[in-house]
């Protein structure tokens, strides 16, 4: 795709003014589903965080990252301990797993790998925007996506008037804005007028809160927003220090203070959502598993195959969903790595489908440049 | 001329100094030389620099790693001990503000916006350790140097730097006929080669192909760091024959005979000439100091003087200025963070960066918030200059730049933090009075936004005052 995100930018202005745009299902007659995603920066271990059971050769080979105490899946896979918001969703068909998954790039780079899950492309920064923003593009869902942090992520863009919550370390006077508003004249000043409508327009809780090292708040706050029934539709949050080369530990070591992250986050949004968390999904996004065996520094190295987290009352059935390679050192990627059987864009495309009802052949098409993603929805999720 | 010129292609003008009666002649006589770098402190040398990079990846990689693989808790505290002796928190500190004294007191602040220009399309994104190490030093001794040269030869330095073939991996690219490659199994690694094209030179507008990419890929084989047990992968960069592919090669249909380290300086200057990058940089030169979407009759003088200068960069800046003089009265271009940073910092004369005698480091403890501030405030208006997310480097578009977050980040910054800058002796409102007339000619408008506040001089009123000045539509844009 050649689209620069400025072309992007005009083309979906243009068509939203000529075109007197009406969605096809009237937004207001059914309720709104939300899709967040989660992006576990630095290579997130499938195997850590939904271990296999009773594997003789992971035992072996990672001697001391063996879990005690898993919480208990199904007879093949139990869950990390710290991921305990998804064992209690679990139980109520609310949580669910795809297992030996991942995005198509086996190059274990992170620069490179983290580019490509957040385009959704082959190579490397060719793409510059996001299969997300694309596909909410796509949907015709315009200014309904809301970033937790400063940049606005590659994943959001190709889609214009996004909105992003990540508070200065002060409180900011939004009334400075009303003393400087009116000056703000000529088309050449648009986008920074519009801009400050949109923070003029924000609700009080989004103005007065500070601190963004406290991800409760954040998350809190993205809750208190989705669940709005005319705020946004998809939020992205940005967890980093899933590169655990050394102490990556069992139970306490630091993949599972990484762990504990996303489940404080998925806690807080499921506490907060209330209703709302029924019509919502959230998956995790990482650019690569990591390798079966420790290394030296009883850590493991970047690899291939991981696993997406998944919660919220839009899945179908809690499962643990796979085609299982097997542990083998034939079965492995290069001998090394838990292979992939599935490419993860096939769940997040049946993902957006479900959430921005669309076609999911439609969106692979616009999305995915056609890529063979098969639809995944009648297996993972409510139709 | 508006003053806003000053603004366009320089960061403004600080109290002392007075508009020129020909700013078109004051701009493009401070491009034909490399004025020295100002900062008193110290100012360590690249390879220094690379020695403590080591230093670091050795101690953690080799030492504490293994030293407590089963002590989560031991293992950062003695990580945190070699931060502090290998400068890891340090540097970049200091390499801020090296580049921000640099930008405040420069008698060319001209030629220091084209340094940042360089250093942003030549960028290194966060990677590794070379924000903490590398990328400051990499600015000022491999692209500042080249900026009196040609192109091309700015090209060839970067390609072959240390730093930049560490960012891009070119240390792992193996020629898969190349000794090394068959005896180890190994094979290339793109990424230098695609961004040597697309955005180094010439572009995707050049149409070439994933087996362009490849064949360039051969060429660059071997242009690797010596690698040894203690050094790891800072040592040196040089031509490892044995991992250079053999054969000829064929670039955008031009082919280059087996020539091993000969090749890659046949390629660029090929690359660096070519009609399609000259457009593609001058374009960007242009959506620099004119505007986001620059038109052909703004590039085409561009494009014209690096013809007939083949490439030589005093030139092709002395063109660019003369356009942007030209269109100055009807055009805007939006400014990044760090712009209005440092815009901000030489029109008010404000306190940063930090006196050089505080900035002095020991080595024994972290560095204390002082020290760290000028990062902090750059990392918190959301333009940490040495980490930009990818090797494209940090947009120049005013879209990508202006989302709520961002804009309340300025306002943040305007009415908390700057107060605490200003100068004891220039807290008066007659100081900003006089800064404003010295910057802008809408002066006295502006000057009546912060009336009711003019007997205030409290940091809150100074918040108020600065909090509406440094976001009105004159100061975010010209």
């Amino acid at each position: 795709m050649n689209c620069t995100r400025r072309n992007f930018l005009i083309g979906g202005s243009t068509t939203l003014f000529l075109s007197g745009y009406f969605p096809k299902i009237s937004f207001a007659s059914m309720q709104k589903k939300n899709l967040i995603i989660i992006s576990l920066r630095g290579g997130m271990d499938g195997l850590t965080a939904v271990p296999v059971i009773g594997d003789k050769r992971l035992k072996k080979l990672r001697k001391k990252l063996i879990l005690e105490d898993v919480l208990n899946l199904n007879s093949d896979f139990g869950l990390h301990p710290k991921l305990e918001i998804f064992h209690k969703l679990w139980q109520k068909n609310q949580a669910a797993f795809v297992h030996a998954t991942n995005i198509p790039y086996t190059g274990r780079s992170h620069f490179d790998g983290q580019n490509l899950m957040e385009t959704g492309a082959h190579i490397p920064y060719k793409e510059k925007t996001g299969w997300l923003g694309r596909g909410l593009l796509a949907s015709n869902i315009i200014g309904k996506g809301l970033a937790i942090s400063l940049p606005m992520p590659l994943l959001l863009r190709g889609v214009p008037q996004n909105n992003n919550f990540f508070p200065s370390p002060d409180f900011v006077e939004t009334k400075l804005i009303d003393q400087i508003y009116n000056e703000f004249k000529g088309e050449h000043n648009e986008l920074i007028k519009s801009t400050l409508d949109t923070i003029r327009q924000r609700p009080l809780s989004m103005q007065i809160a500070t601190d963004s090292d406290d991800r409760k708040k954040l998350a809190l706050e993205a809750a208190k927003q989705l669940k709005d029934q005319s705020g946004p539709r998809v939020a992205v949050f940005d967890l980093d220090g899933f590169d655990t080369h050394a102490a990556q530990g069992g139970v306490d070591g630091a993949h599972a203070d990484e762990l504990e992250e996303v489940n404080k986050i998925v806690t807080i949004l499921h506490e907060n959502l209330g209703q709302a968390f029924d019509n919502t999904l959230i998956l995790t996004l990482t650019e690569f598993g990591r390798t079966i065996k420790q290394n030296g520094g009883y850590g493991t190295e970047h690899g291939y195959g991981s696993a997406i987290l998944m919660a919220g009352g839009l899945l179908k059935k809690s499962q643990v969903y796979t085609d299982w390679p097997g542990l083998k050192k034939k079965e492995l990627f290069e001998g090394r790595d838990l292979n992939s059987t599935i490419d993860s864009r096939a769940v997040y495309n049946s993902a957006m489908s479900i959430c921005f009802n669309q076609d999911p052949e439609f969106l692979r098409k616009e999305v995915f440049w056609g890529d063979e993603l098969p639809d995944l929805s009648q297996e993972l999720f409510k139709i | 001329m508006s003053l806003n010129f000053y603004r366009r292609v320089a960061f403004g003008l600080s109290p002392n100094e007075k508009p020129d009666k020909d700013p078109l002649n004051w701009a493009i006589n401070q491009l034909d030389t490399i004025p020295d770098l100002l900062w008193p402190g110290t100012i360590p040398t690249e390879k220094d620099l690379r020695k403590k990079y080591g230093e670091w990846v050795y101690g953690d990689r080799e030492v504490l790693r293994k030293k407590f693989k089963n002590d989560k808790h031991a293992y950062r505290k003695a990580k945190d001990e070699l931060r502090i002796k290998t400068g890891e928190r340090y540097f970049e500190l200091n390499e801020h503000a090296i580049r921000h004294f640099q930008t405040k007191y420069s008698k060319q602040p001209v030629f220091e916006r084209f340094w940042l220009f360089w250093g942003n399309h030549f960028a290194i994104s966060e990677k590794d350790f070379l924000a903490e190490f590398s990328t400051g030093p990499y600015q000022r001794e491999i692209i500042r140097p080249n900026m009196v040269k040609t192109f091309e030869e700015m090209v060839q330095s970067v390609t072959t730097s240390w730093c930049m073939i560490h960012h891009l991996d070119n240390s792992e690219s193996f020629g898969p006929n190349s000794k090394k490659g068959m005896e180890w199994g190994e094979t290339i690694n793109e990424n230098h080669a695609r961004e040597l094209l697309e955005l180094h030179t010439v572009s995707p507008n050049a149409g070439y192909t994933q087996e362009d990419v490849i064949q360039l890929a051969y060429i660059m084989t071997g242009w690797a760091h010596k690698w040894d047990r203690k050094n790891l992968e800072t040592g040196d960069i040089w031509f490892d024959q044995e991992m250079h592919q053999k054969g000829d090669k064929i670039v955008l249909g031009v082919k280059y005979k087996n020539d091993a380290k000969r090749e890659l300086a046949k390629v660029i200057h090929d690359l660096a000439t070519h009609p399609i990058c000259i457009k593609f940089v001058s374009t960007k030169l242009c959506r620099h100091f004119i505007t986001d979407e620059p038109t052909d009759e703004m590039i085409n003088p561009v494009i014209e003087a690096w013809n007939k200068s083949d490439g030589n960069l005093i030139e092709i800046h002395k063109a660019v200025i003369t356009q942007a003089y030209k269109y100055n009265e009807n055009t805007h271009k939006f400014h990044p963070p760090e712009i209005w940073l440092m815009q901000l910092s030489r029109m008010f004369d404000l306190n940063i960066p930090l006196s050089f005698e505080k900035m002095n480091y020991t080595f024994k403890s972290k560095p204390n918030n002082r020290q760290r501030q000028l990062s902090w405030i750059l990392r918190e208006i959301g333009h940490s200059p040495y980490r930009a997310k990818q090797p494209n480097g940090w947009s120049d578009l005013e879209v990508d730049w202006v989302s709520p977050e961002l804009l309340l980040r300025r306002f943040w910054f305007a009415s908390v933090e700057l107060p605490m800058l200003v100068k004891s002796g220039n807290r008066s409102h007659d100081f900003i009075l006089a800064c404003l007339k010295n910057n802008f000619e809408d002066h006295e408008n502006m000057a009546s936004l912060i009336e009711n506040f003019r007997f205030g001089t409290l940091d809150y009123d100074l918040g108020q005052k600065y909090g509406v000045i440094c976001n009105l539509p004159g100061v975010l844009k010209i």
